[in-house]
This record gives structure tokens, sequence and C-alpha cells, in this order.
């Protein structure tokens, strides 16, 4: 059922496009100028168009406030339907919002606490760690000479009677 | 569509008075019956109010709208389909005549070259051309021009490429041609 002109798609391409407005400037030139000297071609347009303009003649709806009031009315009942969801899920989403900010607050006090102590380190660390030698600090100085006290320390002289060794 | 979006009861209000003929009319010429146009179109409100959430602001609304009408209508049609129901362009039409093209060029045989039809026969006849059509090149055509949609707009809407849009109306307007022209040149059947 096809004529010559629906035989050339590339043809029918270039007119419909024509006729939407959709072709570039270069292109709408290069159609106006084969419209202007090939007969067939601007028969098809016309054929194109006619058939095109024909469809003005389809009926457009008017759907009437019947249409409209009944689609607010199943709009109204999804609205309603959707707060009630949120209202039932709420109290579960308050529980886990809860301890959310629980489990996140300790997680915040534990990394805290770490980066803390690696910045700031406890100065009561050190004089634990060196009581020993501040407990003895008046026979040290009687001595002046550490090379000597380090030798004495090899010989295990410094351990107390329950042989905790402090250094 | 940015106030629906923040729950503007009255904005939606406004944007379906705005939107409602127009949809519907292109649902009735798609899907081919009024009684449904209407249900389908309920449908589509429905779903962009429930997808309000998720609307971008900078995107065309009618495009949206009609992306989802495709959708909805592509289901409707799937559904008819599997379904024995009447042949569409069998139906009695608005006027009383005749439904089918070939019916209508029977009656018409035995008239003269220039036949003089009224405004409701003529209207029948361009409504049973569109039917002839394919639903992608239908709902095309309709977008193209009840919704003076580009082909980048109606590819959107579509789900296609502005290209595969373009050869779309074009067959669809050749279709047509093919269809109509007989009947307004000289009365005479399509061979």
């Amino acid at each position: 059922m096809t004529n010559h002109e629906s035989a050339q798609p590339e043809i029918d391409d270039e007119l419909t496009a024509y006729l939407d407005g959709e072709l570039d400037a270069v292109s709408v030139r290069r159609v106006e100028d084969r419209l202007a000297r090939d007969t067939m071609y601007r028969a098809q347009l016309q054929k194109l168009e006619r058939t095109w303009d024909l469809l003005d003649r389809l009926p457009r709806a008017d759907v009437g406030e019947k249409f409209t009031k009944t689609t607010l009315e199943m709009v109204a009942v999804a609205a309603a339907k959707e707060a009630e969801d949120v209202k039932l899920a709420l109290p579960k989403l308050k529980q886990r919002q809860r301890l959310a900010g629980i489990i996140g607050m300790v997680a915040a006090l534990a990394v805290g606490y770490a980066i803390g102590r690696q910045t700031w380190p406890d100065p009561n660390e050190a004089l634990l760690r060196d009581l020993p030698v501040i407990e003895n600090m008046d026979l040290f100085y009687q001595v002046e000479d550490v090379d000597f006290l380090r030798a004495l320390d090899r010989e295990h002289l410094f351990e107390d009677a329950e042989g905790d060794n402090a250094s | 569509m940015l106030k629906v979006r923040d729950d503007d009861a009255a904005a939606f209000d406004e944007l379906m008075l705005r939107y409602q003929n127009r949809l519907v009319t292109v649902l009735e010429h798609l899907v081919g019956r009024r009684d449904q146009a209407e249900d389908l179109a309920q449908e589509v409100f429905l779903r962009v109010y429930r997808a309000r959430k998720r609307y971008v602001a900078g995107a065309k609304f009618s495009t949206w709208l009609y992306t989802i009408a495709n959708h909805v209508a592509a289901n409707a049609l799937r559904s008819r389909s599997r379904r024995p129901e009447v042949n569409i362009s069998a139906r009695a039409t608005e006027s009383g005549g005749i439904g089918t093209l070939d019916k209508m060029a029977v009656a018409s045989s035995g008239a003269m070259p220039t036949r003089q039809m009224d405004k409701a026969e003529l209207r029948d006849v361009v409504r049973e051309a569109m039917q002839g059509l394919s639903e992608r090149q239908r709902l095309a055509v309709l977008l193209n021009k009840f919704e003076d949609m580009s082909y980048a707009d109606i590819a959107s809407a579509m789900e296609l490429t502005p290209q595969a849009v373009k050869s779309l109306l074009s067959r669809a307007r050749v279709n047509l041609k093919e269809l109509l022209e007989p009947y307004f040149d000289d009365g005479t059947r399509p061979q």
C-alpha cells in the first residue's frame, strides 16, 4: 500500500522534522531550496501538512466538576493513608533514633578518649615509671656518677626485697 | 509542582485543573475510550501525588506527567490486549454512522467524486485513522500535536531517543496520509 513518496523514508523524515520546526538552520535552507525547485517534494510536503491539519478535527475533552471532585477525593484518601503510615512508624522510628544516638555518643566518646591519650599523654605515667628513682634520689645525688649507677643496676643491686624491678 | 512537592494542597488543585482536560484528551485518543481515559487520568494524578517528593526542580512537569501517563496507558493497553473485548475500530460512532473506513468507503462508492462530509463524519474518519496507527505512533502524534511537545520532550516522556521520535512521527504522518488521502481526494477506497 506504499506509494512512491513513502518508499523514501529519509524524505519523509526530513519533511516531518521541517514541519515540526525541528531542523537546524542549515537543514531548513536545504529543504526550502529543494521545495522551490522540486514539485514532487513540494507535493509530498503539502500532503503531509494537510493530513496533519485534519487532526484538529479530533475532539478535546472537557471533564467537568465531577471528575475533578472524585480525583481530589482519591488523592485525599491517599494522603490520609500516607499520614497514618508515618504515624504508625513513628514510635519505632523514635526508638531507632534514640538507640542510634546512644551508640553514636558512646563511639564518639571512645574515639575522643583514644585521640586524647595520643595527643596529651598522662603526666602521672612518667612519674609512676620513675618512682623508684625519685624515692632514692637523695642517695643517687651522693654518687654523682651515672655510669657507676648503671653498673650497680646491672648487678641487680637496686632490686627490693620482694624482687620487683621498677626500671 | 515544587509547591505540590512541599505538600501544598491548593497547588495540587491548580495543577489538576490546568492539566486534566489535556491529559484526558491524550488518553482518550490513545486508548480509544473516554470512560477508560478518565479512569487512567485519575490513576496518573494519584501517581503524581504519591511521587511528588521525587520531583526534581528544573524538570518540565508536562514531560514528567506524560511519562507517567505513558506507563499507565501502556499497562492498560497490555491488559486489554490479553482480554477479548469489543474491537475498537468497529464501535459505533457518536454521529451514529459507520465505524470503519472500509464501511464508509462502501457507503460512499455510489456518491459523487467530491464527497461532502459533515463535521461529525470527518471527525469519525480522522479518529478511525488514528486508531490505525501503532500505540507508540499514536502517543507521539498526540504529544506533538495536542501538547506541542518537542522531539526531545517526547523522547523523554516515551523513553526513546529524539531520532527514534523523529522516525516515529514521520511514519505516523505517512500512515495517516495513506489512510485519509483517498477519501478526501476523490472518495475512492485505497488499493
